[in-house]
Protein backbone atom coordinates (compact mmCIF):
# COMPACT_ATOMS: atom_id res chain seq x y z
CA UNK A 1 0.00 0.00 0.00
CA UNK A 2 1.42 3.40 -0.98
CA UNK A 3 1.11 5.35 2.22
CA UNK A 4 3.45 8.22 1.26
CA UNK A 5 0.70 9.95 -0.73
CA UNK A 6 -1.33 10.31 2.48
CA UNK A 7 1.49 11.82 4.51
CA UNK A 8 0.61 15.46 3.84
CA UNK A 9 -3.07 14.75 4.50
CA UNK A 10 -2.20 13.25 7.88
CA UNK A 11 -0.29 16.40 8.83
CA UNK A 12 -3.21 18.56 7.73
CA UNK A 13 -5.63 16.34 9.65
CA UNK A 14 -3.57 16.91 12.80
CA UNK A 15 -3.46 20.66 12.07
CA UNK A 16 -7.25 20.64 11.59
CA UNK A 17 -6.93 22.14 8.11
CA UNK A 18 -7.84 19.14 5.96
CA UNK A 19 -10.77 19.75 3.62
CA UNK A 20 -13.85 17.45 3.65
CA UNK A 21 -13.11 15.56 0.40
CA UNK A 22 -9.52 14.67 1.23
CA UNK A 23 -10.61 14.01 4.78
CA UNK A 24 -13.08 11.36 3.63
CA UNK A 25 -10.42 9.83 1.37
CA UNK A 26 -7.94 9.74 4.24
CA UNK A 27 -10.52 8.25 6.61
CA UNK A 28 -10.93 5.32 4.22
CA UNK A 29 -7.19 4.81 4.14
CA UNK A 30 -6.83 5.02 7.91
CA UNK A 31 -9.51 2.37 8.35
CA UNK A 32 -7.43 -0.01 6.29
CA UNK A 33 -3.90 0.97 7.36
CA UNK A 34 -2.84 0.53 10.97
CA UNK A 35 0.56 2.15 10.50
CA UNK A 36 -0.93 5.39 9.21
CA UNK A 37 -3.57 5.31 11.93
CA UNK A 38 -0.87 5.00 14.60
CA UNK A 39 1.11 7.77 12.90
CA UNK A 40 -1.90 10.11 12.93
CA UNK A 41 -2.58 9.27 16.59
CA UNK A 42 1.08 9.83 17.51
CA UNK A 43 1.30 13.18 15.77
CA UNK A 44 -1.93 14.27 17.43
CA UNK A 45 -0.52 13.12 20.77
CA UNK A 46 2.66 15.18 20.21
CA UNK A 47 0.60 18.25 19.27
CA UNK A 48 -1.80 17.86 22.21
CA UNK A 49 0.97 17.25 24.74
CA UNK A 50 2.88 20.27 23.44
CA UNK A 51 -0.26 22.36 23.72
CA UNK A 52 -0.72 21.30 27.33
CA UNK A 53 2.77 22.39 28.46
CA UNK A 54 2.40 25.04 31.13
CA UNK A 55 3.79 28.53 30.79
CA UNK A 56 6.84 29.13 32.97
CA UNK A 57 6.82 32.10 35.34
CA UNK A 58 10.09 34.05 35.32
CA UNK A 59 11.62 34.66 38.77
CA UNK A 60 10.59 37.99 40.30
CA UNK A 61 14.21 39.15 40.40
CA UNK A 62 14.38 39.40 36.59
CA UNK A 63 12.32 42.59 36.48
CA UNK A 64 14.43 44.05 39.26
CA UNK A 65 17.55 43.37 37.24
CA UNK A 66 16.06 44.84 34.06
CA UNK A 67 14.85 47.93 35.92
CA UNK A 68 18.27 48.28 37.53
CA UNK A 69 19.99 48.17 34.20
CA UNK A 70 17.60 50.64 32.60
CA UNK A 71 18.01 52.92 35.57
CA UNK A 72 21.76 52.76 35.14
CA UNK A 73 21.67 53.26 31.37
CA UNK A 74 19.03 55.96 31.19
CA UNK A 75 18.78 57.39 34.67
CA UNK A 76 15.07 56.56 34.55
CA UNK A 77 12.96 57.33 37.58
CA UNK A 78 10.86 54.24 38.19
CA UNK A 79 9.64 55.37 41.59
CA UNK A 80 8.08 58.57 40.35
CA UNK A 81 6.70 56.90 37.24
CA UNK A 82 4.67 54.32 39.08
CA UNK A 83 4.13 56.05 42.35
CA UNK A 84 5.47 53.04 44.19
CA UNK A 85 7.46 53.08 47.35
CA UNK A 86 10.61 51.54 46.06
CA UNK A 87 14.01 51.67 47.50
CA UNK A 88 16.19 53.64 45.09
CA UNK A 89 19.16 51.58 46.18
CA UNK A 90 17.55 48.45 44.81
CA UNK A 91 17.88 49.64 41.26
CA UNK A 92 21.48 50.69 41.49
CA UNK A 93 22.18 47.46 43.29
CA UNK A 94 20.43 45.38 40.67
CA UNK A 95 22.56 46.98 37.99
CA UNK A 96 25.73 46.27 39.94
CA UNK A 97 24.68 42.68 40.42
CA UNK A 98 23.96 42.16 36.80
CA UNK A 99 27.37 43.47 35.85
CA UNK A 100 28.98 41.23 38.43
CA UNK A 101 27.19 38.13 37.27
CA UNK A 102 27.81 38.97 33.62
CA UNK A 103 31.50 39.38 34.29
CA UNK A 104 31.61 35.93 35.81
CA UNK A 105 29.64 34.47 32.94
CA UNK A 106 32.10 35.94 30.46
CA UNK A 107 34.75 33.98 32.25
CA UNK A 108 32.69 30.81 32.35
CA UNK A 109 31.65 30.97 28.74
CA UNK A 110 35.01 31.88 27.26
CA UNK A 111 36.13 29.02 25.07
CA UNK A 112 39.83 29.68 25.46
CA UNK A 113 41.36 27.99 28.44
CA UNK A 114 44.81 27.90 29.88
CA UNK A 115 45.28 24.42 28.47
CA UNK A 116 45.57 26.10 25.09
CA UNK A 117 48.44 28.50 25.82
CA UNK A 118 48.68 31.54 23.64
CA UNK A 119 45.01 31.46 22.67
CA UNK A 120 44.07 34.18 25.16
CA UNK A 121 45.74 37.58 25.24
CA UNK A 122 47.29 38.58 28.55
CA UNK A 123 44.74 39.99 31.02
CA UNK A 124 45.21 42.39 33.85
CA UNK A 125 44.45 39.63 36.32
CA UNK A 126 47.01 37.18 35.03
CA UNK A 127 49.34 36.38 37.88
CA UNK A 128 52.04 34.65 35.92
CA UNK A 129 51.80 34.96 32.15
CA UNK A 130 52.33 31.60 30.54
CA UNK A 131 51.60 29.59 33.68
CA UNK A 132 48.23 28.00 32.88
CA UNK A 133 47.47 26.74 36.39
CA UNK A 134 48.08 30.10 38.06
CA UNK A 135 46.21 31.91 35.28
CA UNK A 136 43.15 29.76 35.92
CA UNK A 137 43.41 30.28 39.67
CA UNK A 138 43.61 34.03 39.13
CA UNK A 139 40.64 34.04 36.75
CA UNK A 140 38.58 32.11 39.27
CA UNK A 141 39.62 34.47 42.04
CA UNK A 142 38.58 37.53 39.98
CA UNK A 143 35.26 36.02 38.94
CA UNK A 144 34.53 34.98 42.51
CA UNK A 145 35.40 38.45 43.70
CA UNK A 146 32.70 39.87 41.41
CA UNK A 147 30.17 37.49 42.88
CA UNK A 148 31.24 38.16 46.45
CA UNK A 149 31.03 41.89 45.83
CA UNK A 150 27.45 41.48 44.63
CA UNK A 151 26.62 39.18 47.53
CA UNK A 152 28.05 41.66 50.04
CA UNK A 153 25.98 44.52 48.63
CA UNK A 154 22.82 42.45 48.66
CA UNK A 155 23.38 41.37 52.24
CA UNK A 156 23.93 44.99 53.18
CA UNK A 157 20.67 46.13 51.57
CA UNK A 158 18.74 43.29 53.19
CA UNK A 159 20.25 44.18 56.57
CA UNK A 160 19.53 47.91 56.17
CA UNK A 161 15.99 47.18 55.13
CA UNK A 162 15.42 44.96 58.13
CA UNK A 163 17.04 47.32 60.62
CA UNK A 164 15.08 50.33 59.30
CA UNK A 165 11.94 48.55 60.43
CA UNK A 166 10.24 49.12 57.06
CA UNK A 167 9.96 45.43 56.38
CA UNK A 168 10.01 42.51 58.74
CA UNK A 169 10.35 38.97 57.60
CA UNK A 170 8.34 36.51 59.63
CA UNK A 171 10.43 33.95 61.59
CA UNK A 172 9.48 31.05 59.31
CA UNK A 173 10.55 32.94 56.16
CA UNK A 174 13.75 34.07 57.84
CA UNK A 175 14.49 30.46 58.85
CA UNK A 176 13.87 29.21 55.29
CA UNK A 177 16.25 31.81 53.92
CA UNK A 178 18.85 31.05 56.53
CA UNK A 179 18.67 27.35 55.76
CA UNK A 180 19.03 27.92 52.00
CA UNK A 181 22.02 30.16 52.53
CA UNK A 182 23.70 27.67 54.88
CA UNK A 183 23.38 24.86 52.34
CA UNK A 184 24.79 27.10 49.61
CA UNK A 185 27.66 28.29 51.82
CA UNK A 186 28.55 24.68 52.51
CA UNK A 187 28.67 23.97 48.76
CA UNK A 188 30.83 27.05 48.20
CA UNK A 189 33.27 25.97 50.91
CA UNK A 190 33.56 22.45 49.49
CA UNK A 191 34.13 23.63 45.91
CA UNK A 192 36.65 26.20 47.08
CA UNK A 193 38.58 23.55 48.99
CA UNK A 194 38.64 21.28 45.94
CA UNK A 195 39.88 24.14 43.77
CA UNK A 196 42.61 25.06 46.21
CA UNK A 197 44.16 21.63 45.86
CA UNK A 198 43.45 21.38 42.13
CA UNK A 199 42.82 24.72 40.33
CA UNK A 200 42.17 22.99 36.99
CA UNK A 201 39.35 20.87 38.41
CA UNK A 202 36.51 21.91 36.06
CA UNK A 203 33.61 20.24 37.94
CA UNK A 204 34.73 21.99 41.14
CA UNK A 205 34.94 25.31 39.32
CA UNK A 206 31.49 24.82 37.81
CA UNK A 207 30.07 23.86 41.23
CA UNK A 208 31.62 26.94 42.81
CA UNK A 209 30.07 29.29 40.27
CA UNK A 210 26.74 27.51 40.40
CA UNK A 211 26.68 27.87 44.19
CA UNK A 212 27.67 31.54 43.99
CA UNK A 213 25.01 32.14 41.39
CA UNK A 214 22.42 30.48 43.59
CA UNK A 215 23.46 32.62 46.52
CA UNK A 216 23.06 35.78 44.43
CA UNK A 217 19.64 34.51 43.29
CA UNK A 218 18.46 33.78 46.86
CA UNK A 219 19.62 37.19 48.07
CA UNK A 220 18.03 38.93 45.09
CA UNK A 221 14.79 37.14 45.81
CA UNK A 222 15.05 38.25 49.43
CA UNK A 223 15.35 41.89 48.38
CA UNK A 224 12.46 41.49 45.94
CA UNK A 225 10.39 39.83 48.68
CA UNK A 226 10.99 42.75 51.03
CA UNK A 227 10.07 45.14 48.25
CA UNK A 228 6.81 43.33 47.53
CA UNK A 229 5.98 43.24 51.25
CA UNK A 230 6.61 46.95 51.50
CA UNK A 231 4.27 47.52 48.55
CA UNK A 232 1.65 45.39 50.27
CA UNK A 233 1.59 43.06 47.26
CA UNK A 234 0.67 39.71 48.81
CA UNK A 235 0.49 37.89 45.46
CA UNK A 236 3.95 39.15 44.46
CA UNK A 237 5.38 38.16 47.84
CA UNK A 238 3.84 34.69 47.54
CA UNK A 239 5.42 34.24 44.11
CA UNK A 240 8.85 35.17 45.46
CA UNK A 241 8.39 32.84 48.42
CA UNK A 242 7.55 30.04 46.03
CA UNK A 243 10.75 30.73 44.12
CA UNK A 244 12.74 30.83 47.37
CA UNK A 245 11.29 27.53 48.55
CA UNK A 246 12.37 25.91 45.29
CA UNK A 247 15.95 27.21 45.51
CA UNK B 1 -3.38 48.35 31.66
CA UNK B 2 -5.51 51.40 31.05
CA UNK B 3 -5.82 53.24 27.77
CA UNK B 4 -6.55 56.91 27.91
CA UNK B 5 -9.32 58.28 25.67
CA UNK B 6 -7.29 60.85 23.72
CA UNK B 7 -4.95 58.13 22.48
CA UNK B 8 -7.87 55.87 21.54
CA UNK B 9 -9.37 58.65 19.43
CA UNK B 10 -6.07 59.21 17.68
CA UNK B 11 -6.03 55.64 16.37
CA UNK B 12 -7.90 54.89 13.13
CA UNK B 13 -11.20 53.10 13.67
CA UNK B 14 -10.15 49.98 11.73
CA UNK B 15 -7.22 49.24 14.00
CA UNK B 16 -8.13 46.33 16.32
CA UNK B 17 -8.59 47.44 19.95
CA UNK B 18 -5.58 45.34 21.03
CA UNK B 19 -3.36 47.17 18.56
CA UNK B 20 -4.57 50.53 19.82
CA UNK B 21 -3.72 49.49 23.36
CA UNK B 22 -0.32 48.27 22.16
CA UNK B 23 0.41 51.61 20.54
CA UNK B 24 -0.66 53.54 23.59
CA UNK B 25 1.57 51.43 25.82
CA UNK B 26 4.51 51.75 23.44
CA UNK B 27 4.04 55.53 23.29
CA UNK B 28 4.25 55.72 27.07
CA UNK B 29 7.38 53.58 27.04
CA UNK B 30 8.97 55.75 24.36
CA UNK B 31 8.27 58.79 26.51
CA UNK B 32 10.53 57.25 29.16
CA UNK B 33 7.80 55.96 31.48
CA UNK B 34 9.42 52.97 33.16
CA UNK B 35 6.12 52.11 34.82
CA UNK B 36 4.67 51.57 31.34
CA UNK B 37 7.61 49.38 30.46
CA UNK B 38 6.97 47.37 33.62
CA UNK B 39 3.36 46.90 32.42
CA UNK B 40 4.69 45.70 29.08
CA UNK B 41 7.03 43.31 30.91
CA UNK B 42 4.22 41.95 33.11
CA UNK B 43 2.01 41.35 30.08
CA UNK B 44 4.56 39.49 27.97
CA UNK B 45 7.35 38.13 30.18
CA UNK B 46 5.64 34.83 31.01
CA UNK B 47 5.19 33.81 27.37
CA UNK B 48 8.65 34.99 26.35
CA UNK B 49 10.29 33.25 29.31
CA UNK B 50 8.47 30.02 28.42
CA UNK B 51 9.65 30.37 24.83
CA UNK B 52 13.25 30.99 25.94
CA UNK B 53 13.19 28.04 28.38
CA UNK B 54 12.02 25.70 25.63
CA UNK B 55 14.43 27.10 23.09
CA UNK B 56 17.60 26.92 25.20
CA UNK B 57 16.54 24.08 27.53
CA UNK B 58 17.75 25.78 30.71
CA UNK B 59 15.81 28.15 32.99
CA UNK B 60 19.05 29.75 34.17
CA UNK B 61 20.15 30.62 30.66
CA UNK B 62 16.59 31.62 29.78
CA UNK B 63 16.62 34.06 32.71
CA UNK B 64 19.67 35.84 31.29
CA UNK B 65 18.12 35.79 27.84
CA UNK B 66 14.86 37.27 29.12
CA UNK B 67 16.78 40.25 30.47
CA UNK B 68 18.51 40.73 27.14
CA UNK B 69 15.22 40.36 25.26
CA UNK B 70 13.53 43.14 27.25
CA UNK B 71 16.58 45.40 27.23
CA UNK B 72 16.76 45.00 23.45
CA UNK B 73 13.01 45.63 23.20
CA UNK B 74 13.44 48.83 25.21
CA UNK B 75 16.21 49.98 22.88
CA UNK B 76 14.26 49.10 19.74
CA UNK B 77 10.81 50.37 20.69
CA UNK B 78 11.29 53.36 18.39
CA UNK B 79 11.29 50.87 15.52
CA UNK B 80 7.89 49.42 16.49
CA UNK B 81 5.45 50.82 13.95
CA UNK B 82 2.41 48.86 15.01
CA UNK B 83 2.13 46.98 11.70
CA UNK B 84 2.09 43.72 13.62
CA UNK B 85 0.79 43.04 17.11
CA UNK B 86 3.19 43.95 19.89
CA UNK B 87 3.22 40.29 20.97
CA UNK B 88 4.31 39.22 17.46
CA UNK B 89 7.03 41.88 17.44
CA UNK B 90 8.27 40.69 20.83
CA UNK B 91 8.11 37.02 19.80
CA UNK B 92 10.24 37.87 16.75
CA UNK B 93 12.78 39.69 18.86
CA UNK B 94 12.87 36.90 21.45
CA UNK B 95 13.13 34.11 18.88
CA UNK B 96 16.01 35.87 17.13
CA UNK B 97 17.80 36.33 20.45
CA UNK B 98 17.34 32.64 21.28
CA UNK B 99 18.53 31.52 17.84
CA UNK B 100 21.60 33.80 18.05
CA UNK B 101 22.35 32.44 21.50
CA UNK B 102 22.03 28.83 20.33
CA UNK B 103 24.31 29.55 17.38
CA UNK B 104 26.99 31.05 19.60
CA UNK B 105 26.62 28.24 22.14
CA UNK B 106 27.00 25.66 19.38
CA UNK B 107 30.10 27.45 18.08
CA UNK B 108 31.64 27.54 21.58
CA UNK B 109 31.04 23.88 22.21
CA UNK B 110 31.76 22.71 18.65
CA UNK B 111 28.24 21.34 18.36
CA UNK B 112 27.20 20.36 14.86
CA UNK B 113 23.85 21.85 13.95
CA UNK B 114 21.53 19.04 13.06
CA UNK B 115 19.25 19.28 10.08
CA UNK B 116 16.08 17.44 9.27
CA UNK B 117 16.76 16.91 5.58
CA UNK B 118 16.15 13.24 6.00
CA UNK B 119 12.76 12.61 7.46
CA UNK B 120 12.89 10.09 10.27
CA UNK B 121 11.26 6.73 9.61
CA UNK B 122 7.54 7.18 10.07
CA UNK B 123 6.30 3.81 8.94
CA UNK B 124 6.77 1.42 11.82
CA UNK B 125 4.00 -1.18 11.85
CA UNK B 126 3.46 -3.28 14.94
CA UNK B 127 4.63 -0.63 17.42
CA UNK B 128 2.42 0.75 20.16
CA UNK B 129 1.28 4.33 19.83
CA UNK B 130 2.73 7.10 22.02
CA UNK B 131 -0.52 7.46 23.93
CA UNK B 132 -0.20 3.84 25.10
CA UNK B 133 3.35 4.38 26.29
CA UNK B 134 4.22 6.36 29.39
CA UNK B 135 5.39 9.46 27.56
CA UNK B 136 5.31 12.45 29.87
CA UNK B 137 5.51 16.18 29.38
CA UNK B 138 9.04 16.03 30.75
CA UNK B 139 9.97 13.52 28.03
CA UNK B 140 8.63 15.93 25.45
CA UNK B 141 10.50 18.90 26.98
CA UNK B 142 13.70 16.86 26.88
CA UNK B 143 13.15 15.72 23.29
CA UNK B 144 12.50 19.33 22.24
CA UNK B 145 16.10 20.27 23.02
CA UNK B 146 17.25 17.74 20.43
CA UNK B 147 15.49 19.43 17.52
CA UNK B 148 17.45 21.71 15.20
CA UNK B 149 16.97 25.33 16.39
CA UNK B 150 14.88 26.65 13.46
CA UNK B 151 12.59 23.68 13.55
CA UNK B 152 12.33 23.90 17.35
CA UNK B 153 11.33 27.57 17.11
CA UNK B 154 8.54 26.84 14.62
CA UNK B 155 7.25 23.94 16.73
CA UNK B 156 7.33 25.85 20.03
CA UNK B 157 5.62 28.89 18.53
CA UNK B 158 2.91 26.83 16.81
CA UNK B 159 2.23 23.78 18.94
CA UNK B 160 3.21 25.09 22.39
CA UNK B 161 2.44 28.80 22.21
CA UNK B 162 -0.54 28.34 19.89
CA UNK B 163 0.37 30.81 17.15
CA UNK B 164 -1.16 30.32 13.70
CA UNK B 165 1.20 29.33 10.86
CA UNK B 166 0.70 32.83 9.43
CA UNK B 167 1.94 34.33 12.70
CA UNK B 168 4.82 31.85 13.00
CA UNK B 169 5.87 32.79 9.47
CA UNK B 170 5.79 36.47 10.43
CA UNK B 171 7.85 35.86 13.56
CA UNK B 172 10.45 33.74 11.79
CA UNK B 173 10.49 35.79 8.58
CA UNK B 174 9.69 32.78 6.40
CA UNK B 175 6.86 31.72 4.09
CA UNK B 176 3.77 30.17 5.65
CA UNK B 177 4.52 26.92 3.80
CA UNK B 178 7.96 26.82 5.41
CA UNK B 179 6.40 27.18 8.84
CA UNK B 180 4.08 24.24 8.13
CA UNK B 181 6.90 22.12 6.80
CA UNK B 182 9.13 22.90 9.83
CA UNK B 183 6.36 22.07 12.31
CA UNK B 184 5.52 18.83 10.51
CA UNK B 185 9.17 17.76 10.44
CA UNK B 186 9.50 18.63 14.12
CA UNK B 187 6.49 16.49 15.07
CA UNK B 188 7.89 13.55 13.10
CA UNK B 189 11.28 13.90 14.73
CA UNK B 190 9.73 14.19 18.18
CA UNK B 191 7.68 11.10 17.50
CA UNK B 192 10.83 9.20 16.58
CA UNK B 193 12.63 10.51 19.71
CA UNK B 194 9.75 9.63 22.02
CA UNK B 195 9.19 6.12 20.68
CA UNK B 196 10.98 3.46 22.61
Amino acid sequence: MDCTRYRESIHELVDGTLGPIRRAELAQHLDACEACRVLADDLRFVRDTAGSLEAVEPPARVWLQIAGRLHKEHGAAPVAAHGLQRHAALFALAAALLLAVSASLVFLLRDDRADTPGARPAQAGDAVPGDPVQAIAEDIRLAEMHYQNAIGKLEEVARLDQSSGQTTLDPQTAATLQKSLLVIDQAIAESRAALRSEPQNEPARDSLFEALRRKVAVLQDTVVLMNEMRRGNAAGAAQVMDSLNKS
Amino acid sequence: MSTSKPIDHAVPALVPPGRAADRALVERCRAGDLGAFEDLYRQHSRKLFSLACRMVGSPTEAEDLLQEIFLTAHRKLDGFRGESALSTWLYRLATNQCLDYLRSRAARTDQVTETLDEEPGWYQPGQRGLAEQTVSKIDLERALTRLPPGCRAAFVLHDVEGLEHREVAEVLGVAEGTSKSQVHKARLRLRALLRR
